[in-house]
C-alpha cells in the first residue's frame, strides 16, 4: 500500500502524484486532506483511494474505473460527471452530490444536503441517511436510493431514472411530474445486490419507487393565481 | 349634407401584431414561443463608419496585396490554443434544433475555410465531429448527452451560462423535434417538450466555479481552450467574474442572436444588444488588464464581413454567426424554427424535410458565405491600411448616430466628440 501526505503537496500535484503512487501499488491511502478540493478528480484505471480525512469541493469528480474511499466527509459536488467506479463517503456530504453521474456507483453511509443526483444520467446513488431536498431533479437515467427520510421536491421533472424511497412520507414530499409507484420484481433483485454489495441492513421489498411521469409532457407552473380572498385580507389592512 | 368622417392618425400602438398577440395570450393563457432572434430593431454595427486610409496612412492594395487573417484564441492558460484560418466560429446550434444533415453541412464549411463550429445542447454528434476543422463542445446546464469522452475530442471547451436569444432560461426544443434518436442521446423520452436545466447542478456561483476551473484543468491537463459563453446583461460584472474564475476567453451574445425556439418575452426583452455589449466587455477587459492574454468572440446577429471587421475593431478577436449560417443554407427566416416543419430540410427532424438538404451543397455555400464574409472584412481592413484583419482598431471607426457615440464612446462622424463613457477617446475632442 501506498502512503501520501496531502499537507506537503500543492493542490496542481495531487492528482499526479496518487497516479504515480499507483502505477506502483495497487490501494493508495491519503493523509491529512486537510479538506482539499477536487481529490482525485478525473483519475482513471483501476486501483483504490483510500482517503483517511475528509475532503472538500468535486472530490471524485469524472472518476473513472477506480475505487475511492472517504473515511470522513466530502463537500459538494462530490463524484459530478463520475463514468464508472466507485465512491465511498462513510460520514456526510454536502449538497449537490453525483451531480449528472453517468455510471459507477455513489455510497454515502451518513446523510447528504440538497439536490443529490442532479441531472444524473446513469449510475446507482446510494444514501444510508437522509437526503434534502430537490434529490434527483431533473434526473435523466440512472437510480437514487435513500434510506433514510427524503426532502421536498424530490424528483422534480425528471425525465428519466428512479428514486427508491421509504420515506411513509414520500407522497406529500415529491415533486412535479412524477408519482409513486409500487416496486418491481427485478427491482428488488438489483436494490438486494446493490445492500449486499455495500454491506447496508436494509430490505429492498420496502422500497417504493419515484418514478417519471410518462404522458410525455411535462406540467410547468407558469402562473396559477391563488384566489383566497379570505387569507387574502390581511393585505387590506394599511400600515 | 352629408356626413363628414376624419380620419384617425394610424392606430401607433394598437397595431394588428399588438392585437394578434392579445388574441394568442386570450386564446391559450400562456405565453407564445418562437423561433430565431428577436424582429425588433435594435442598435447595431450598421450606425459604426470605418475610417479609410488617405493621407494619414497608405492604403493596403485590395487585389494584390495580403491580409493576415489567422486568429488564435484562448492562449491565456491553455497550453494548446485554438488556430483558425478565419475569425468565425459556427455557433452552438444543437442536433435537434438542426437536422443532422443541417449541423454535417455546417461542419464540413468548417473544414473548407478553417474555423471552428460548437456542438450545441444535447451531445456531439458523430458525423459533425467527424467533419469539423475545429470543434467546440458545449457544457450546459443540463448536460444532456456529455460526458467526459466529450472533452476529450474537444479542441475548445466552452461553459455555458446562458445565450443572447433567452439569457436567464434554460433550452427549449419542443416534442416535435424530440424524435427517437435525438431522445436516446439527450436520455429523455421521445416527443417530450423539453425545458433544460436552466443553471448548472456543478457550480453554484463564481466561487465555486473557481475550483470547478482547476478541476476542469487538471481533466483537460491544461491543453484545451476553456471559454464561458454568456448572454449580454451586466456585462461589466459578468466579465469580471469570468476573468476571476480563470477562463481563456468569453464569447458573448448579444440579444440579436437566434435559437430554435424561445418565449417571445424573452427574445424581445431581455439582454442588451451585440454591439454595446461588446463595447463594455472590451472596457472592462482592459481595465482588469487581460485584454491581450484573453479571448474575446461576439456573437447576435453577425451577418456580414462590416460587422466582422467592425467588432474586430472594437476589441473582438472572432465573431460567431449562428441564423446566418442558416440562411446560406437556404433558410428564409420564417421564424417558426420551434415547429420542426422547416421547409428546407434546416430546423426540422422530419425525414422527408430533411432529405430536401442537399449536404455537400449546403457546406459549399456555407464556406462561400464564410469566405465571402472574410473577405469582405478583409476588403475594408485593407482600405483602412491593415495588413492582419486583428489590426482593426477603434480608432479606424466613427459613429454615425448620437446613441451610438453615447453607446460605443466613439467620436461621432463630423467631429471629434464623444458623448458618454471613454473608450480610449476623450471627451475634451482631441483624439
Amino acid at each position: 500500500m501506498g502512503y501520501i501526505d496531502v499537507s506537503k503537496l500543492g493542490d496542481a500535484n495531487l492528482n499526479s502524484a496518487i497516479r504515480e503512487k499507483l502505477a506502483e501499488a495497487p490501494v493508495v491511502t491519503l493523509t491529512k486532506v486537510n479538506a482539499m478540493h477536487n481529490v482525485c478528480a478525473g483519475l482513471s484505471g483501476d486501483g483504490e483511494v483510500i482517503i483517511d480525512d475528509s475532503t472538500g469541493l468535486y472530490t471524485g469528480s469524472f472518476l473513472e474505473g477506480l475505487t475511492v474511499r472517504v473515511k470522513g466527509s466530502v463537500g459538494w459536488y462530490a463524484g459530478d460527471d463520475m463514468m464508472s467506479g466507485e465512491l465511498i463517503v462513510e460520514k456526510n456530504t454536502g449538497c449537490n452530490v453525483g451531480s449528472y453521474i453517468c455510471g459507477g456507483n455513489i455510497v454515502i453511509y451518513g446523510n447528504t444536503g440538497s439536490r443529490v443526483g442532479y441531472g444524473m444520467k446513469g449510475g446507482n446513488i446510494i444514501v444510508c441517511g437522509d437526503a434534502g431536498r430537490w434529490g434527483g431533479i431533473m434526473a435523466m437515467g440512472g437510480n437514487l436510493i435513500v434510506l433514510g427520510k427524503i426532502g421536498e421536491a424530490t424528483g422534480e421533472s425528471m425525465y428519466l431514472g428512479k428514486i427508491f424511497t421509504r420515506d411513509p412520507e414520500a407522497e406529500s414530499k415529491m415533486g412535479g411530474n412524477v408519482f409513486l409507484d409500487a416496486i418491481e420484481a427485478d427491482e428488488v433483485d438489483a436494490l438486494t445486490e446493490l445492500f449486499e454489495q455495500y454491506g447496508i441492513d436494509a430490505d429492498a421489498k420496502a422500497f417504493k419507487v419515484i418514478r417519471p411521469m410518462k404522458t410525455g409532457r411535462h406540467a410547468y407552473q407558469l402562473f396559477k393565481p391563488q384566489l383566497e380572498p379570505e387569507k387574502a385580507k390581511k393585505y387590506q389592512v394599511k400600515g | 349634407m352629408a356626413e363628414v368622417r376624419a380620419i384617425d392618425r394610424p392606430k401607433s400602438k394598437w397595431r394588428k401584431e399588438t392585437l394578434s398577440e392579445i388574441d394568442y395570450k386570450a386564446t391559450y393563457g400562456k405565453y407564445r414561443i418562437r423561433g430565431c432572434a428577436s424582429p425588433r430593431q435594435f442598435p447595431h454595427f450598421d450606425d459604426l463608419m470605418i475610417m479609410p486610409s488617405q493621407l494619414t496612412r497608405m492604403p493596403i492594395d485590395t487585389y494584390r496585396e495580403d491580409c493576415e487573417t489567422r486568429t488564435v484564441l484562448g492562449g491565456r492558460f491553455a497550453t494548446k490554443p485554438l488556430v483558425l484560418e478565419t475569425p468565425i466560429m459556427i455557433a452552438g446550434m444543437s442536433y435537434g434544433a438542426l437536422s443532422k444533415e443541417a449541423k454535417i453541412a455546417l461542419a464540413k464549411a468548417t473544414s473548407m475555410v478553417g474555423a471552428v463550429i460548437s456542438n450545441g445542447e444535447g451531445g456531439i454528434l458523430p458525423e459533425e465531429l467527424a467533419n469539423s476543422y475545429r470543434q467546440s463542445i458545449q457544457m450546459l446546464p443540463s448536460r444532456m448527452g456529455f460526458t467526459k469522452r466529450s472533452l476529450e475530442v474537444a479542441d475548445m471547451i466552452e461553459v455555458l451560462y446562458g445565450i443572447g436569444a433567452k439569457p436567464g432560461l434554460s433550452g427549449h426544443l419542443m416534442g416535435a423535434k424530440i424524435t427517437a434518436d435525438i431522445a436516446a442521446m439527450r436520455q429523455i423520452p421521445i416527443g417530450i417538450d423539453l425545458h433544460s436545466h436552466p443553471r448548472t447542478g456543478d457550480a453554484f456561483g463564481a466561487d465555486d466555479m473557481v475550483v470547478k476551473m482547476q478541476q476542469l484543468r487538471e481533466i483537460t491537463n491544461w491543453e484545451t481552450p476553456i471559454f464561458c459563453k454568456i448572454a449580454a446583461g451586466r456585462v461589466r460584472d459578468d466579465v469580471k467574474i469570468a476573468i476571476k474564475i480563470g477562463f481563456d476567453g468569453i464569447i458573448l451574445d448579444g440579444c440579436q442572436g437566434g435559437t430554435g425556439a424561445a418565449p417571445v418575452m424573452a427574445s424581445d426583452h431581455l439582454g442588451i444588444p451585440t454591439m454595446p455589449a461588446l463595447v463594455q466587455a472590451v472596457r472592462t477587459m482592459e481595465e482588469m488588464g487581460v485584454k491581450d492574454e484573453m479571448s474575446l468572440i461576439i456573437s447576435g446577429g453577425i451577418s456580414d464581413g462590416s460587422e466582422l471587421a467592425k467588432a474586430l475593431a472594437i476589441g473582438a478577436d472572432a465573431v460567431a454567426i449562428g441564423t446566418s449560417a442558416m440562411v446560406a443554407m437556404g433558410c428564409r427566416v420564417c421564424m417558426d424554427c420551434q415547429a420542426g416543419k422547416c421547409a428546407f430540410g434546416i430546423g426540422t427532424q422530419d425525414p422527408e424535410l430533411r432529405a430536401r438538404l442537399d449536404i455537400d451543397k449546403a457546406a459549399e455555400r456555407v464556406a462561400n458565405y464564410i469566405k465571402g464574409m472574410t473577405a469582405e472584412a478583409i476588403l475594408l481592413a485593407k482600405a483602412a491600411g491593415k495588413t492582419k484583419l486583428k489590426n482593426l482598431e477603434r480608432e479606424d471607426l466613427r459613429a454615425l448616430t448620437l446613441e451610438a457615440c453615447a453607446m460605443t464612446g466613439i467620436p461621432l462622424v463630423g467631429s471629434d466628440f464623444v458623448i458618454g463613457e471613454g473608450f480610449g477617446f476623450t471627451a475634451s475632442n482631441k483624439i
